[in-house]
């Protein structure tokens, strides 16, 4: 992850969860591989990154959880968006419409 | 924070255990599907499981991550802060121990002081809509300008309750003792004298019955009365018909009209309530009432004021233009609360001003102790904040060490302070103090969080403002931070409490050498042996001269027959009481026509003799000088000295026609005349009693009124312990008037005390708190000798192996606390002088600037310093060169 993706992730972490778990309940792991994919790889989720958020999300109530097996029979942990989740998602969606419009917008001023 | 965040927040503190068992779970299930992951990309297993760790980033950083997102994280932090102090303090018991006792004593005594304020100063009245009562202040200007209570005549009084429409106004006089009879229960009770809607005015409703009419309150009217709560329960035997029933009080019946609700405080706290009966006559001549007031329904303070003005300027006699003659008069409101509490404001805040001394002296030694433990604890600070502690954590631990310490002081400190009130209690004469209670209320136990916390930010700022220039690296690589600043520091801190103390030490010092003055004021007879009982005369028996005159004639005989008593009389008062006053005109000689007042007593035949009062010139008063006789008079040396210049006043006339038949010592008394002290020796008048009926003084029969405010005594002397005394003069009492009960019985001492209540309460309060102020500064001085010792033993260690012998090696350490302590007493010693002065007004006998009182404290001071220097010094007698070189 290069240094100029992290100052970016701050922001957005919370939405590329959200978004991540639009088609359904995934693990942490699950949630961290699916960003890699959908963004082709250019953000990478640590750990130290993914939990803090996960749960930090899941007390805001925007995701919850429960106990369940993975693909090779390992107990993990499964979380799915929420009502008030699938809202924020598209609370944050709308909000980085404008702000990367208004960055486009500037950018191309001359 | 949003609703889920609240539930996560519970969740996170009641089920913490699950929460952390769960996050567990989940970072560990997190690193074997990375691992799983891995082998399934063709790792084989031992790689793939290193690989999830390392991606990881491991477990507990993952977890701590997590647990500085979730909800309560900082309260969390906060009770692991707590708890980190907690084991902190509690391997330093010692530490912790003096920190906490400090603070329990000063924060206790900080409490017990402000809970007088508060109950004396802040707390409303018991009574509805406090804010509408209250009372008048006369301000004077001019050459002796004044601004307070001031009492109202007759006149005063009717004009304020005819012509003022904005107040209700309630009259009371002096509460008297008086006798009652309900049936065949007698007894002594204190009967309160108050006018027609003084009830009103304190918003109180009798539980039984109403409150005195105004025809009940106009002088001549009907005789009756209202009884306490627990009168009527104790000698009425709560009774519910008791309205309408007779008792005799002053051998008088009285209808009951009403009784006071349980619990009902007026500011008079009498058992029962009689009509004042106020007029322009008799008592109303003179200033003799005190008004309370309540604002009318609609109307304004401001009103009431300009009302009151505009009809006490109309008077005929304007009494407060006397010996200041174009004086600027004029009257305001203030609230009763005020009013009441107006005489023990001065003493109430010396207190504490000197509680918050008190407080700051313990800071100082808190702040000197705090700080050395910082410093030795430096090394262990800097290793913590090498492995990754923030310096921001370690200022946090620092902090909730302190506040701990605040709290637990504070709480051991409100401990202290109820048992110091219960004290106080105790030493305090009943109804000393114009409330009820003192009860450390919500407000009290406020004050006392305040304080302890202010407390410890006080002592908590000053070590960290000195810890942030130590450098941690260098604290981390030495094992001892002793540097000269600090020491400097410390021992300005010490010299500044010593200062303080010095200055309380003074003070009540001062107040100490008042007391003492006042107990041993040459007495001008023999206080031995002798024992007193009294009893009331406001009895209407007794404003005939001839049954009064009996009274005292078979009272004293049947005294004088109890077995072991050599010789019994009766007076008005005796020394150390209260004296009435009488105006004096000389009759004869270059001297004709001179005026003056006198204090004036009334006494049997034999009561010189019984006193032992020495006999200066002429002879004394017998049982010749009776009721058709030559009027006589005794006079003592200081109206002799002030009506004669000193010269023999034998056979000289005053008043027209009473001649002076002797001169006896001065005795000390509780003046009513010129009030400069508490006991003074003053020009005293003494009257047969024999002679009290035709003596008009103002116009009126001398015995109606002189007993409404004087209870006169009877004393007994007798060679040594007698059983039963006081047993067997209620009963020579009771041969003479069987409806006459003892109000109580007294030795001199007790007469004495009772006259000095006021002094000896301040030497006590202000003796306690320069008392404790003396202990903390010793603990102050001894701490910091302690610990420079503790500090030094290396250097001393070296010294001594190079020669220098244990006697050097403790003037040396010792220099460092007796310097700071001289500096103190100088600095304290030139604070007095200033501060002092308030002490003007309740200092008697002994100038503010006492030469004495300021080289015994000065003393006291420096052995005390010297004492608390030496013993930790001695430590250094027990350094062992060899093994301190060893060391490191």
């Amino acid at each position: 992850m290069s240094p100029e993706a992290t100052a970016l992730l701050q922001g957005t972490l919370h939405m590329l969860i959200l978004k991540s778990l639009m088609t359904g309940e995934l693990h942490g792991l699950g949630v961290s591989r699916r960003i890699e994919q959908i963004t082709q790889g250019t953000f990478v989720v640590k750990p130290g990154s993914l939990f803090p958020a996960l749960h930090r999300m899941e007390e805001e109530g925007w995701i919850s959880s429960s106990w369940g097996d993975s693909e090779n029979n390992r107990r993990a942990k499964y979380y799915r968006l929420t009502r008030a989740g699938r809202r924020q998602l598209q609370n944050e969606t709308e909000r980085w419409g404008r702000i990367a419009l208004a960055i486009t917008r500037t950018l191309e001023a001359s | 924070m949003t609703r889920a965040r609240l539930a996560s927040l519970f969740r996170n503190l009641v089920r913490g255990k699950r929460v952390e068992r769960d996050l567990d779970e989940e970072v560990r299930a997190h690193e074997l599907l990375l691992a799983d992951e891995k082998m399934r990309a063709g790792m084989d297993p031992r790689a793939a499981r290193r690989q999830a760790r390392l991606e990881l980033g491991g477990v507990e950083q993952v977890k701590e991550q997590v647990r500085e997102v979730r909800a309560g994280h900082v309260l969390d932090s906060l009770f692991q802060d707590a708890r980190y102090g907690l084991r902190a303090l509690l391997k330093s018991p010692g530490f912790t121990l003096t920190v906490i006792l400090t603070l329990a004593l000063s924060v206790g005594a900080n409490t017990a002081i402000f809970s007088l304020v508060n109950a004396l100063l802040l707390k409303s009245l018991p009574y509805p809509h406090p804010e509408r009562t209250g009372t008048i202040y006369t301000r004077i200007s001019g050459s002796q300008p004044s601004d307070e209570r001031h009492n109202l005549n007759g006149e005063q009084w009717e004009l304020l309750r005819d012509e003022v429409p904005a107040l209700t106004s309630g009259l009371f006089g002096t509460t008297t003792g008086v006798n009652l009879k309900a049936g065949s229960n007698l007894r002594y009770v204190h009967n309160g004298r108050v006018s027609a809607h003084y009830f009103d005015v304190l918003a109180l409703q009798p539980v039984l019955g109403r409150n005195f009419s105004e025809e009940e309150d106009r002088p001549g009217g009907p005789k009756a009365v209202i009884l306490s709560y627990s009168l009527w329960r104790s000698a009425l035997s709560a009774d519910p018909n008791v309205l309408g029933r007779s008792i005799l009080l002053k051998s008088e019946p009285h209808a009951i009209v009403g009784v006071l609700p349980e619990g009902a405080v007026t500011p008079l706290g009498a058992d029962v309530y009689t009509a004042l009966q106020p007029s322009r006559d008799g008592e109303g001549r003179g200033t003799n009432f005190k008004v309370i007031l309540r604002l009318r329904e609609g109307a304004t303070w401001q009103q009431a004021d300009a009302q009151v003005n505009r009809v006490w300027s109309r008077r005929s006699v304007r009494y407060e233009l006397n010996g200041n003659p174009g004086a600027q008069v004029t009257y305001h409101s203030v609230p009763l609360q005020k009013g009441q509490t107006d005489s023990l404001r001065p003493q109430v805040l010396t207190l504490m001003l000197s509680a918050a001394f008190i407080l700051l002296i313990a800071c100082a030694n808190l702040a000197g102790l705090t700080l050395v433990r910082m410093l030795r604890r430096m090394p262990e600070v800097a290793t913590q904040i090498a492995l990754g502690a923030s310096s921001w954590q370690m200022q946090r631990r620092y902090w909730a060490e302190n506040l701990l310490l605040a709290l637990v002081g504070g709480a051991v400190g409100i401990t202290v302070a109820s048992f110091a009130l219960r004290l106080l209690f105790l030493l305090l004469p009943e109804h000393f103090l114009p409330v009820a209670s003192v009860a450390l209320d919500g407000r009290v136990l406020g004050f006392t969080l305040g304080v302890s916390l202010l407390t410890s930010l006080l002592f908590g700022m000053l070590p960290a403002l000195a810890a942030q220039k130590v450098d941690f690296r260098s604290g981390m690589a030495r094992r001892a931070v002793a540097n000269a600043g600090n020491l400097s520091l410390r021992q300005a801190l010490i010299a500044g409490e010593v200062a303080l103390t010095v200055v309380l030490l003074c003070g009540s010092g001062l107040l100490i050498r008042s007391l003492v003055h006042l107990q041993t004021l040459p007495p001008g007879f023999n206080r031995e042996g002798l024992m007193v009982a009294k009893a009331s005369l406001d009895d209407v028996r007794y404003h005939d001269p001839a049954a009064f005159q009996k009274l005292l004639v078979d009272s004293t005989a049947a005294m004088r027959r109890i077995p072991g008593v050599q010789n019994a009389a009766a007076g008005s008062n005796l020394p150390y009481e209260f004296t009435g006053n009488d105006w004096i005109t000389l009759s004869d000689g270059q001297e004709a026509g001179h005026e003056g007042g006198a204090d004036w007593v009334y006494v049997t035949p034999g009561y010189f003799e019984t006193l032992e009062m020495p006999l200066l010139a002429g002879r004394f008063l017998t049982e010749a000088d009776g009721p058709g006789a030559q009027h006589v008079a005794v006079v003592n040396r200081a109206f002799a000295g002030k009506f004669y210049g000193g010269r023999n006043p034998v056979g000289r006339y005053i008043n027209n026609d009473t001649v002076i038949v002797g001169e006896v010592a001065d005795v000390p008394l509780s003046s009513g005349l010129d009030r400069v002290a508490p006991l003074q020796t003053e020009e005293t008048l003494y009257v047969p009693a024999a002679q009290l009926d035709d003596r008009p003084s103002r116009n009126q029969p001398v015995l109606s009124v002189v007993h409404v405010w004087i209870q006169p005594d009877w004393i007994v002397r007798t060679a040594g312990p007698v059983a039963g005394l006081t047993g067997q003069m209620e009963h020579a009492l009771a041969s003479a008037d069987p409806d006459l009960p003892v109000s109580g019985f007294y030795s001199m001492k007790d007469l004495l005390a009772r006259t000095l209540a006021m002094q000896r309460i301040e030497v006590a309060l202000l003796g306690a708190l320069a008392a404790l102020a003396l202990m903390l500064s010793a603990v102050g001085v001894f701490a910091l000798v302690a610990n420079i010792v503790a500090e030094r033993t290396r250097e001393i260690g070296i010294r001594m192996a190079l020669g220098s012998t244990v006697g050097q090696a403790m003037r040396e350490i010792g220099r460092s606390g007796l310097g700071a302590s001289i500096t103190g007493v100088i600095l304290g010693l030139a604070a007095s002088v200033g501060v002092l002065r308030v002490l003007r007004s309740v200092v008697f006998g002994v100038g503010v600037y006492d030469a004495p009182t300021f080289s015994t404290v000065t003393l006291l001071m420096v052995l005390v310093a010297l004492a608390a220097t030496i013993l930790p010094a001695l430590r250094i007698a027990k350094v062992d060169p060899a093994r301190t070189l060893r060391e490191d």
